[in-house]
């Protein structure tokens, strides 16, 4: 089957895929136990999938297709206990986080498969250096048009996503200053950034067809965009979440993003515009340097405003969409923590606060990860 | 002309010499068989030590050697030290078939020895303390292999944690078995049963006493790597000499240390332990001390009897591994290289032997030349079955030069 044809999926369904630090037990550093954590997982009858990612001290959890927030978040719980269970029978914690807070990049080993030494080949240093752990969230589309528009319009709130969910103050060892610095470790990459401002998919295979012609790419998963149709799904994929800290967290996301797209795709109450994309670069920074306290520039409105303020009103707005699809206490949670300014990052910084060690910031974040809700 | 200034001949050694002297021989036994016959660097240093030895050049003597004995019980208290410190015990609570597997390993092992040495026809009171000596693995070759090649993974996990268990099943074996040697020549029987338990309390205690020493003040340091540092090294020094003054086991006071202050951390005031280039030091002496006391001697006259111990000791790891290492989560095909990565044997067990015969010269005349021929074999043949082990698994670092 054509890879680039649309396959139509039901509307707003949604799923997850979380990749996951290894880390283990004995000095908090990435493991490189991947294949065998993978194994033993392997023998487990488990909803979704867990699969390799790029280097050894990565896996990542892919969801099934949910219509509904409560049943996502309960089969996160699910899979959540049982790699924690198979994780510490070889002597691993798991840990959520957008990066390891002191690894040391050159340690990674790429994991073994043709395509990511392939990728090794490539990108050389980059490929280790991608060993950073985020959150995809797909919402299905009805058709390519829709997912189109849906891109164009979710990119307005790609700070959201980003602000709601940094978790990778530190890095290589150091505090980064920046709420979510692995964001950083995504933009090397040549094929990073965003779609280009197309108007329907028609006119995006056109580009698509453009770029496999100069052999820039070979399918949709050489695009590293921050949002990006997948048609062989039938969803837009919001891939610039850092993995939270918790599957509570991780799942409120997927919330916000299906109300969202409820929002977007029922009211079509913007029409797309290039202004978007003129203002997403300083969005997306403010988003990852300051997180809920940063400003970005609302290009419909042309104004500045708190990405947290907007947060809340946008939560309103999308409200009785959630309520439709029964999220609403969901999003009435993360507007809570978004008033008490809460992230991720704040906690893990806290945490270093706390204790002066970094091996202790991995140790209670694996510890939160693992922990009952 | 008063010339009283200068030296008499011949000139006295001291220790800073014999200390220097050994690193400076390790080192260039390390390179050269590194360079030019492509071997791993331990067995240079092993062989420099034997060409020191008093089968070679005799350069290093029995006196000198009875002089380096200090310098063997440091480095082997650091090692043992930091092998203790990987023994994770919530691991083995989570993972029973761990801790089976790991019990099994040296259990069989001990059997293994003992049944074949007494089948040819040792007394079986001989035979079990051989046993034990063999039972285990060299926490010195397993460390240095892991660090140089820096191994990562379940294989070399499991190595390290083995190697934990068994070195510590052979000091407490042992230790049990000394006082049976005792009554053959005495019949002081409250002396003989006093003595394990004062080896076996008195070392685990001053392991405990330090460990709560080391964790309250490494509390009140707080979590500096370089302060942390110098603290373990003052107190594992400390320990060495307290334990050697008090006639406790060095080994076995170093090694509850080690895992004490891994398992009662519970506040997590420790940071993770790294020896580094220091560390390295005490490796390298330790090798080339360890070559110059190898014999060799049995090898020749006793052949049979030595491949004996070595393929029982090495069956009886297998055996146990095979049978349950699955049940612990090894993958397959793991569990053979596990138990061909703790084939090596070397310094902590010439130890043995040699505190051994001190107190039995019987043990000395008739078993111990075959234990230190197996040992001289294994400490040749390990490293290289170890590096063998944990490059096969895919757990060595592809860029490392190897050992």
């Amino acid at each position: 089957m054509d890879e680039m044809q649309f396959t139509p999926s039901p509307e707003l369904s949604i799923g997850v895929e979380l990749e996951l630090q290894l880390v283990r037990a004995h000095d908090l550093d990435l493991g490189r136990d991947a294949e065998d954590l993978l194994a033993r997982l392997a023998k487990r009858k488990l909803p979704g999938a867990v699969k390799p990612e790029i280097t050894e001290s990565m896996i990542e959890l892919n969801s099934s297709v949910h219509t509904r927030y409560g049943a996502l978040r309960e089969e996160l719980a699910v899979v959540r206990d049982a790699v924690v269970k198979e994780a510490g029978v070889l002597n691993l914690r798991i840990s959520g986080g957008g990066a390891h807070p002191f690894h040391n990049w050159a340690d990674r080993r790429v994991f073994p498969t043709e395509r990511f030494r392939s990728v090794l080949e490539r990108y050389g240093y980059l490929a280790k250096q991608f060993t950073v752990f985020g959150q995809h969230v797909h919402v299905g589309c009805p058709s390519g048009d829709d997912a189109v528009y849906l891109v164009h319009m979710l990119t307005r709130y790609v700070p959201h996503f980003i602000a709601l969910s940094t978790a990778s103050p530190f890095y290589q060892g150091e505090d980064t200053s920046f709420q979510s610095s692995r964001l950083n470790a995504v933009n090397a990459f040549p094929l990073a950034g965003h779609m280009p401002f197309v108007r329907d998919w028609a006119q995006f295979l056109e580009y698509f067809e453009k770029m496999r012609g100069f052999g820039i790419v070979a399918g949709m998963k050489d695009f590293y965009w921050d949002v990006r149709p997948k048609p062989e799904y039938g969803t837009v994929e919001i891939r610039v979440c850092d993995t939270p800290l918790t599957v509570a967290r991780a799942a409120l996301l997927a919330a916000y993003a299906q109300a969202l797209a409820a929002y977007c795709l029922d009211e079509r109450s913007r029409v797309p515009s290039g202004a978007i994309y003129m203002v997403n670069a300083f969005n997306r920074f403010e988003a990852c340097r300051f997180g809920l306290r940063g400003e970005l520039v609302d290009p419909f409105e042309d104004r500045k405003k708190r990405i947290g303020e907007d947060i809340l009103d946008t939560i309103a707005d999308v409200m009785p969409h959630a309520e439709r699809l029964g999220s609403a206490a969901a999003l009435g949670r993360l507007a809570a923590d978004v008033r008490r300014d809460y992230s991720d990052a704040d906690w893990l910084r806290a945490r270093h606060a706390a204790s002066g060690s970094l091996q202790d910031v991995v140790r209670e974040s694996s510890d939160l990860w693992a922990a009952q809700d | 002309m008063d010339l009283s200034f200068l030296p008499r001949l011949p000139i006295a050694l001291s220790q800073p010499v014999l200390f220097g002297a050994l690193l400076a021989a390790g080192l260039l036994g390390g390179e050269i068989l590194r360079r030019y016959v492509g071997l791993p660097r331990i067995i240079g240093y092993v062989l420099a030590g034997v060409a020191l030895g008093p089968h070679v050049t005799g350069l290093l003597d029995a006196d000198a050697l009875g002089k380096a004995r200090v310098l063997i019980d440091l480095s082997l208290g650091l090692i043992v030290f930091e092998l203790g410190f990987r023994l994770d015990f919530a691991w083995l609570k989570r993972n029973r078939w761990l801790f089976v597997t790991a019990i099994a390993e040296s259990a069989f092992c001990f059997l293994a020895i003992l049944g074949a040495l007494t089948y040819l026809g040792y007394p079986v009171l001989l035979a079990a303390c051989a046993a034990s000596i063999g039972t285990a693995t060299s926490p010195a070759v397993v460390l240095l292999v892991a660090h140089e090649l820096r191994a990562e993974g379940q294989i070399t996990e499991r190595m390290l944690l083995f190697t934990a268990v068994n070195s510590a099943f052979a000091y407490v074996s042992l230790t049990l078995l000394l006082p049976f040697l005792h009554l053959q020549h005495s019949l002081d029987w409250v002396a003989a049963s006093l003595y394990p338990v004062y080896i076996l309390a008195g070392s685990s205690l001053a392991g405990f006493a330090v460990c709560m020493l080391m964790l309250g003040l490494a509390g009140w340091l707080g979590k500096r790597e370089d302060r942390q540092f110098v603290l373990l090294v003052a107190l594992v020094v400390l320990t060495v000499g307290g334990a050697r003054a008090l006639n406790l086991s060095v080994g076995l006071a170093l090694l509850t240390l080690g895992m004490l202050a891994r398992n009662l951390d519970r506040k997590h005031v420790l940071l993770p332990l790294r020896f580094g280039y220091g560390g390295q030091l005490f490796f390298v002496i330790l090798f080339v001390l360890t070559g110059a006391s190898l014999q060799f001697g049995a090898l020749a006259s006793a052949t049979l009897v030595v491949l004996a111990f070595v393929v029982a000791r090495f069956l009886g790891k297998a055996l146990a591994i095979l049978l349950f290492g699955h049940l612990s989560g090894i993958r397959p095909g793991g569990a053979g290289l596990l138990s061909i990565a703790l084939l090596p044997m070397a310094g902590l067990a010439v130890v043995m032997v040699n505190d051994t015969v001190a107190l039995d010269p019987a043990f000395g005349a008739q078993i111990a030349p075959v234990v230190l021929a197996a040992i001289a074999l294994l400490e040749l043949l390990g490293p290289l079955a170890t590096q063998f082990a944990l490059r096969r698994a895919g757990e060595a670092h592809p860029e490392a030069p190897g050992v």
